[in-house]
């Protein structure tokens, strides 16, 4: 195998990282909520991030709108989104066992990525905004202004939703009912409300994710597959509803993605990240960041 | 001859939090012995320990001379200690006889033959009638029944009940006793854990009382009724004792 | 009731099928194999997802290490395919014990176990998309040899067919066969709650262990018959996410643990989604999948024990009203 390692090559790709993983964590912390409250993995958040890129894809390209202002539809759009999906399909089966809730989320993802395809073929679309070719320059390394936006913004979204949870109301109550539904029931807590907010929210959240990475990313039917993995893959190494956890381990699959590239030939990087994956997976289930429960 | 059970210096500890604190004691053939403390005395814990569900921290465990400490649950089942759930622990979704089926099976690797043995052990606990019905549509009594045919049907020769009469009615509580008096009359080495005194008292040959994760005392029910550092622990408890 | 009765029930359907040549058109042949080929493998995936109760969403991989080997043996060293099933059932089985033998070590289970299942098989994808010797992401075309039994190819469905009716009658009969026996019971125990099982002397490690290795090789065996049928094999179309969707899609649907359900799944939604596709492929790409989607997202809210479960469950409800009411005579209550 040719294994490459040069200096230049290595810090470009590390900054690259830096970025990816910026976006990574973005698009993960509403799985990671949503996993967190409700211990139900939902595998259609990939296909929810696809209809937030493809909705901030039409306003940027056909509706001539600047795509960080397509932010105010895109999010509000996303959150009512999770909301009908969450009372439609998995509300009326939240007492059934997790894995049915899972095969149901799996039906959903399948829905979501053929209807798209049905409407929009198979295509790979982006657009070219006056954002595109903004590139910072530090030394010989090129830095994309468009994914340091992203990266500002996952950064304040984290931050967004971290002070949510932790003063609001609302956030108590979310976080009451991820630790014990029971409890939080007898406490007068709306349970089912809780839950139906954190979904909206988890999807909302990807509004926003979709907005900023319109500009440099793409869209196609299928693009919340790969993208859909590596948030399970951010989340696991985080530890389930651990924000912070989310962000670090959005980051270090950045790296492992961009750096993986740089020294790995073809596609073998992601047989690399995926490595990753299911070495956390076996010995620090719990993620990252979480004490060890006994 | 050897006891049937020796446990020596068992402790386990959680974090800082000490559950069980270097409990030693002996169970003969035959017996049936009470284990009776407060809530959070480390009972269960002690339970959990012997029937290889949690590994000690410290101390040995010895099963008809054999050492047991930190085998697998379902190695220390199969040498012939089996044990009932606190919080009983069916299969919700196949029925009484299918339940007891899978205890069976330790002994027999035939469908047929399991059956048999588990409709027997079923007619045993009384539960025969219910022998076709699914477990998650039983009462919780009858569950409790099926806790003890599903340990049964494994022939143990040391049977772990773990509050069998706990959240049954007064009547329930007669028909339970007598069942578990039974099995005693069978032959089957008993350790009872039980919160309703009046099932401990009237089984138990001896009765050996924990609080705080130690021993705090050991002898015949009337003994231990009578001991002053049992009266302490269960200060405030005391009219369940009576 | 007779046990022997589910076992010739098995043989006179089996029986009866093989008369379907005479009347079916091609087009219908071909289908019928596709059904038998996913009938198969969703009742080799149904003894890890239903009876075990483990929802492994990779047993592409198993399928796709059966493809790969045959099709590789074939190719590279002309060997017979019948050497390739042989390598593949002991490839497989390899893999599939140490895959298992990790995961339930660790007491992964749940979503956790399912997320696992899917990275394997999805680093499965990009490893065989990057080597060469194995047609890298454009997979292997395989040579057609002749109508003969020896190189596992026939002239046209027929054979295949009769193949694959002697696959499903054989899976459904080691189905019915174990169903009374030890093993099924332990994995039906695992389960319904795995301390209990514990508690009650099954090796649950042991037993999960022994499930996924019989699953994968029977997947693997699925996998070499595949690559027989279509002479191809892709990175995508063996291994992969889709594929290990679709594989236990029919078993859910048809009805999870259930000895008939996988192929009742297979049945009905194979040809529905191929005449869909044949009649709306061209205007509505992924139409079929489309289906499949609205199909899983429907049982799971309205029939989560599948079709078969479901008439399980109204039959056993109709016995127990026909019954007369028996009292618990010792407890005294009369629920």
């Amino acid at each position: 195998m040719n294994l490459n390692f040069s200096g230049a090559v290595l810090s470009q790709a590390v900054a690259s990282g830096i970025m990816l993983g910026g976006l990574f964590a973005l698009m993960s912390i509403g799985l990671t909520l949503i996993w967190g409250v409700m211990k139900i993995i939902n595998f259609a958040q990939g296909e929810f991030l696809m209809v937030a890129l493809y909705l901030a894809y039409f306003l940027v390209a056909r509706g001539h709108i600047d795509p960080y202002i397509t932010i105010i539809i895109t999010v509000p759009f996303m959150f009512f989104f999770g909301i009908g999906i969450f009372r439609a399909t998995i509300s009326p089966i939240l007492k059934d066992p997790v894995m049915n809730q899972i095969m149901l989320t799996l039906g959903v993802s399948l829905i979501l990525q053929n209807l798209a395809l049905m409407l929009f073929s198979a295509n790979v679309q982006s657009v070219n905004t006056r954002y595109s070719t903004w590139n910072i320059h530090l030394g010989s390394v090129v830095i994309s202004g468009t994914q340091l936006i992203a990266l500002v913004g996952s950064v304040l979204c984290t931050l967004g939703v971290w002070y949510f949870l932790k003063t609001t109301d609302s956030g108590r109550a979310i976080r009451a009912s991820a630790q014990n539904p029971t409890a939080a029931t007898l406490m007068g807590i709306d349970v089912p409300r809780t839950y139906l907010l954190a979904f909206g929210l988890g999807s909302a959240t990807l509004g926003l994710a979709g907005s900023l990475m319109i500009p440099f990313y793409y869209t196609s039917p299928t693009v919340g597959v790969f993208l859909g993995l590596i948030m399970f893959i951010v989340v696991v190494l985080g530890g389930m509803g651990n924000l912070l956890g989310c962000f670090v381990g959005g980051l270090v699959i950045g790296l492992a993605e961009t750096v993986g590239a740089a020294v790995f030939p073809g596609s073998l990087a992601r047989v690399f990240t995926f490595s990753i994956f299911i070495i956390f997976l076996l010995f620090r289930p719990q993620g990252v960041l979480s004490k060890r429960q006994t | 001859m050897t006891a049937m059970l020796e446990v020596r210096g068992l402790t386990r500890r959680f974090g800082g939090l000490v559950a069980v604190n270097d409990l030693t004691f002996e169970v003969n053939e035959g017996e049936m012995i009470g284990l009776i403390g407060p809530n959070g005395s480390g009972k269960t814990t002690t339970f959990s320990m012997l029937s290889g569900a949690l590994r000690p921290s410290s101390g040995t465990i010895a099963f008809n001379g054999e050492r047991i400490e930190g085998l697998k649950a379902n190695k220390v089942c199969r040498k012939g200690l089996a044990r009932t759930f606190q919080v009983v622990q069916p299969f919700p979704d196949i029925t009484a006889t299918e339940n007891v089926m899978i205890g069976a099976f330790v002994n027999t690797g035939g469908g047929r033959q399991a059956e048999a043995k588990a409709r027997e052990e079923l007619e045993r606990v009384g539960l025969t009638p219910k022998a076709d019905t699914l477990a998650k549509e039983l009462t919780l009594l009858q569950l409790k029944r099926l806790e003890i045919a599903k340990a049964l049907a494994t022939e143990p020769k040391l049977l772990l009940l773990d509050e069998v009469a706990a959240g049954l009615t007064s009547t329930e509580v007669d028909v339970m006793l007598k069942l578990v008096r039974q099995l005693n009359t069978e032959g089957i080495t008993c350790i009872i854990v039980e919160h309703v005194m009046r099932f401990v008292m009237n089984l138990s040959h001896r009765c050996i009382v924990i609080d705080f994760g130690s021993q705090i005392a050991e002898g015949t029910p009337e003994e231990v009724l009578n001991n002053p550092a049992v009266h302490a622990a269960y200060l405030g408890e005391e009219a369940s004792i009576a | 009731m007779n046990l022997k009765m589910p076992y010739i029930r098995i043989v006179v359907i089996g029986a009866l099928i093989c008369l379907l040549p005479l009347v079916l058109s091609t087009f219908y042949m071909h289908i019928a194999v596709l059904v038998l080929i996913w009938a198969f493998l969703a009742c080799a995936w149904n003894i890890i997802g239903g009876y075990a109760g483990q929802h492994s969403l990779g047993n592409g991989l198993y399928m796709g290490i059966g493809a790969y080997t045959v099709a590789y043996l074939v190719n590279r060293f002309n060997l017979t395919p019948w050497v390739g099933l042989v390598v593949a059932i002991i490839l497989s089985a390899a893999a599939a014990a140490f895959i298992g033998w990790i995961v339930f070590r660790y007491a992964l289970k749940g979503a956790y176990f399912a997320l696992v299942t899917i990275a394997l098989t999805e680093a499965a994808v990009y490893v065989v998309s990057n080597i060469p010797a194995l047609g890298g992401a454009g997979g292997m075309q395989m040579e057609y040899r002749g109508n003969s039994l020896a190189y596992m190819q026939f002239a046209g469905q027929n054979g295949y067919f009769y193949m694959g009716v002697v696959l499903v009658v054989f899976i459904l009969l080691l189905t019915q066969w174990y169903k009374r026996k030890r093993f099924f019971y332990q994995l039906i125990a695992v389960r319904e709650n795995e301390d209990a099982a514990e508690a009650l002397g099954v090796d649950t490690v042991k037993a999960k262990i022994k499930a996924n290795v019989m699953s994968g090789v029977l997947c693997a065996v699925g996998g070499v018959f595949y690559a027989q049928y279509f002479l191809y094999v892709g990175p995508r179309s063996v291994f992969g996410e889709v594929v290990s969707v679709q594989i236990l899609i029919y078993a859910i649907v048809g009805g999870l643990g259930t000895t008939w359900g996988p192929v009742v799944g297979a049945v009905l939604l194979v040809p529905l989604s191929e005449i869909t596709r044949g009649q709306l492929g061209n205007s509505f790409p992924g139409s079929q999948l489309l289906l499949y989607g609205l199909v899983m997202v429907l049982t799971m809210m309205f029939m989560p024990f599948g079709i078969m479960g479901l008439a399980d469950r109204l039959r056993q409800r109709w016995q127990h009203r026909s019954a007369t009411p028996l009292v618990d005579s010792q407890g005294g209550e009369a629920s």
